[in-house]
């Protein structure tokens, strides 16, 4: 009798456990069944596809954003569609940008794209915007209202004064621990757009927002960092639900401020380090979060990954997909009015890779 | 037959309990509900060699698992009940204790659970389930005796919980180390290896990327760190059908099919690997780190023992997980595979490291 | 030997003995100048290993150390010696350092005190400076 009570549980078991320990594949939405506002999208972001020379690429970069598309293929039911939250390329070149692009063909499904800062500089977003549209907009699904922001920008004298090539200025963008940095930003005038675009939503319509930079001001020192935060969180405080997608930070992070919750995405290329690690300067981190694993870098694909959310009735609940690693589920609770991780989130629950210094 | 070798298993039960593990290898983990006694672990060797439980009566664990050819039966893929072929390759008894799950799949937690799947598998043992196994042992007297005295039931009260406690506390007793690398590297005789094999050993853990997941640590090595990873071994199976057959088989399963019998007889759901067990996108394709102890005895290789000799598993590595330059790599290959540039002398040198690993000590199991 | 030269070595026999001339006559005798230069000989070496830290070892796949380590975060000086997984043994922070070289780098090993391994672990040490040391620390 014993032997197959527990093969049972193992052919049965995913429509026992809790939602939360559903895995991410084949997963019967244990929401979205009674609703045509429940879906579904894929969230693949910062695959910084690097250049060597001609027709090569580090294989590093190349393999995880490779790897990223196969898992997020397998997906069943299909997502709605994808999202691709910046950074295509590391040096913004347009062999680099094709060449992700090229990877990123055998997605299945629709493609929203994101700019990031190593898309932009090399030319201020010209060969991106020619290949992938405008680098802001906004669009309705399901009763959702998604907002696509630039927020990689900054100081206009900066951006356009003289410089010897548009590489210079890239290659001073590229470096997260640039001490001669200029900050990341959305801009008056993007923010004026914003303002009108959500002047026509009504307010308890959910939003999503899609940012590169976090919204947030986390760490200047890595550009961890949107320099008009304030203003843009503003703007969309009078939203009933609001949550906001960023890339760039390489690693999970999670906040609430007001109405609006924050989540980061994982890289398919690398992880970038928690800012509390470099001691030599503080930083505050968003207060959610539960660290991610720490990683062994004998394996390429420790510490990066890529996300699928889950959207019932306007809540965001991200599922982390880690090579190497469990998956890491990080869900609204209705009742505390913020993401929680669903395994995790308690001090005393925390494992020992979780802990970074 | 069966006699001698008990005598020579109890004596290695008896050298276990007495604790002295095999230079290189820690102490061999018992779990508290299934303590060592030199009477279960001589049950459990004859279970182990009775081919009484199978459908033909031909069918025994030493079948698939033969302690003449180090507990495999040195075949691509096992031949069951009728002679019948599944997918995968018998992996060794040898140090099997030490591992955290068990299958190359890992679908079982530890011994205990492994021993009672291959009997009722359709191309292993071929039985139905385990009633005509139980009835077996509840009318031969002298396991009526044995059940007694180990587990203290009467012949009706005989669970196949016993049995598995039993072929689990023999399998317990199987351990092998003590090789020439284990003298070289943890007794510091520098004698024990020759310089191949010392240049093999430093290729192991420095440009050929073995330790990461074939462990040596400083005071002991088991050679696998018991996690899954795809290699790519086997990927031309599903290559472009990894979606319809993680779909498919996520259907065969939610509609009741048993995993163990779906992988041993499904061809391209058997490629899926971990993935078949934890449904997590991120193991397709992964299978367990093997221990390399012994390996040179082992052969052939792999999941599906697809890789004859050690040089081919060599320059499967060194091209990055596949067998010729020009193979596609699979989309889930692991972060830790890629090409290694090794020269021929080099690989040489990484086979003769491996045949280091073997174990004086399995002389004891194959006599007679 | 002239008289006027004796009479000049006379007068520096006679500075010698009265001190008044400052040559230091004791092995480990330092003045803040000397620590103030000393300092700026190290810190010459952390900028060496600040720009091959950010892109300066010249390996083929442009894969550079900040790319993980911005800031040189998360590289943990201080708990070196340690048992080093990715090695199977206890090892020192340069054999660490050439595993990076050799691995996400793909580029070849440093001799440990070779001048570009020196001020890598130089820089290293600098961005983590003011912690415990914490050896063996995983």
């Amino acid at each position: 009798m014993n032997n197959y009570s527990r093969r049972k549980f193992l052919k049965t078991g995913g429509a026992l456990l809790a939602a939360s320990s559903l895995p991410i594949s084949m997963v019967e939405m244990a929401f979205g069944k009674d609703s045509e506002q429940n879906f579904t999208f894929a969230y693949i972001s910062d695959s910084h596809i690097t250049q060597i020379e001609g027709n090569k690429f580090v294989r590093n970069w190349d393999r995880g954003l490779i790897r990223a598309v196969a898992e997020a293929n397998l997906l069943d039911p299909r997502p709605d569609f994808v999202f691709y939250g910046g950074d295509i390329a590391q040096l913004g070149k347009p062999e680099e940008i094709d060449h992700g692009l090229e990877i990123l063909s055998a997605l299945r499904g629709d493609v929203h794209y994101v700019m990031g800062e190593h898309d932009y500089y090399v030319d201020l977003g010209e060969y991106w915007q020619k290949q992938l549209g405008p680098d802001h907009y906004s669009f309705n699904h399901k009763g959702v209202h998604f907002v696509v922001l630039n927020s990689i920008l900054t100081h206009e004298e900066w951006m356009h004064k003289k410089w010897d090539s548009g590489m210079d200025r890239m290659k001073q963008m590229a470096r997260l621990d640039n001490p001669n940095g200029q900050p990341f930003m959305v801009g008056d005038k993007q923010r004026s757009w914003l303002k009108a675009d959500l002047d026509k939503v009504s307010k308890d319509t959910p939003v999503v927002v899609f940012s590169h930079s976090p919204l947030q001001k986390i760490y200047k020192g890595w550009n961890f960092w949107t320099d008009d935060a304030e203003q843009v969180q503003a703007l969309l405080k009078p939203f009933d639900k609001v949550t906001v997608l960023y890339g760039h930070v390489h690693q999970i992070q999670t906040n609430q401020i007001g109405n609006i919750s924050f989540h980061a995405a994982m890289a398919t290329a690398w992880p970038w380090p928690y800012p509390s690690t470099y001691t030599q300067q503080e930083s505050y981190l968003p207060k959610l979060t539960v660290d991610m694993n720490r990683a062994d870098p004998f394996f390429e694909r420790d510490a990066t990954g890529w996300q699928f959310i889950n959207l019932h009735s306007g809540n965001v609940d991200v599922h982390y997909t880690l090579p190497d690693n469990e998956a890491r589920v990080v869900a609204f609770d209705e009742k505390l009015g913020h993401p929680v991780d669903t395994k995790y989130q308690a001090m005393a629950d925390r494992t020992s890779p979780q802990k970074h210094y | 037959m069966i006699r001698k070798l008990s005598l020579a298993c109890v004596l290695a039960g008896a050298s276990v309990m007495a604790n002295s593990t095999p230079l290189g290898l820690p102490p061999v983990p018992i779990p508290e509900n299934n303590p060592q006694t030199p009477e279960k672990i001589q049950l459990g060797d004859k279970l182990f060699h009775d081919t009484r439980f199978s459908a033909d009566g031909k069918v025994s664990c030493a079948t698939c698992h033969s302690q003449d050819k180090a507990f495999t039966d040195n075949l691509p893929v096992s031949k069951g009940f009728n002679n019948l072929t599944g997918t995968r390759n018998a992996p060794t008894v040898l140090n099997s204790a030490y591992m955290k799950t068990l299958f190359w799949d890992g679908r079982e937690p530890d011994l205990e659970g492994q021993s009672k799947q291959p009997p009722v598998n359709p191309v292993e043992g071929g039985l139905p389930n385990h009633t005509p196994l139980l009835e077996v042992i509840r009318k031969d007297p002298e396991y009526i005796s044995t059940f007694k005295t180990v587990f203290g039931v009467g012949a009706d009260k005989i669970t196949m919980d016993h049995v598995a406690r039993a072929i689990a506390s023999f399998e317990r007793t199987v351990i092998a180390g003590d090789s020439p690398f284990d003298s070289y590297y943890f007794a510091g005789e520098k004698d024990a290896m020759t310089p191949a094999q010392i240049r093999g050993l430093e290729l192991f853990v420095g440009k050929a990327r073995c330790v990461s997941c074939h462990r040596i640590e400083q005071t002991q090595a088991l050679f696998t760190d018991n996690r899954f990873h795809n290699i790519g071994v086997g990927f031309k199976t599903i290559q472009g059908k990894e979606q319809q057959t993680a779909a498919a088989f996520i259907k065969s399963k939610r509609e009741g099919a048993d995993v163990d019998i779906t992988v041993l007889t499904r061809k391209s759901m058997s490629e899926l690997g971990r993935f078949a067990v934890t449904e997590n996108v991120t193991e397709v394709g992964a299978f367990k780190t093997p221990t390399l102890r012994n390996i040179e005895k082992t052969a052939p290789y792999m999941h599906d023992g697809s890789l004859e000799t050690l040089k081919d598993v060599v320059n499967f590595y060194d091209k990055g997980g596949r067998e010729k330059n020009e193979d596609p790599l699979s989309g889930f290959l692991s972060g830790g595979i890629r090409p290694l540039d090794l020269r021929s002398g080099e690989k040489q040198d990484l086979v003769e490291f491996m045949k280091a690993l073997t174990s004086p000590q399995l002389e004891q199991f194959t006599q007679r | 030997m002239d008289s006027r030269t004796m009479r000049h070595i006379a007068a520096g026999v006679t500075l010698l003995a009265s001190g008044l001339v400052l040559i230091p006559a004791q092995a480990d005798e330092f003045d803040q100048a000397d620590l103030d230069r000393w300092q700026q000989e190290y810190m010459s070496v952390v900028e060496q290993g600040e720009k091959l830290f950010h892109g300066g070892l010249g390996n083929k796949n442009t894969v550079s150390c900040d790319q993980c380590h911005p800031n040189g975060a998360n590289t943990h000086p201080e708990t070196y010696p340690k048992f080093q997984q990715q090695l199977g043994r206890v090892v020192v922070l340069g054999e660490m350092i050439n595993w990076c070289i050799m691995n996400p780098l793909e580029s070849e090993a440093l001799a440990l005190d070779d001048s570009s391994m020196v001020a890598l672990q130089a820089y290293i040490h600098h961005e983590r400076r003011g912690g415990e040391l914490a050896p063996g620390k995983h």
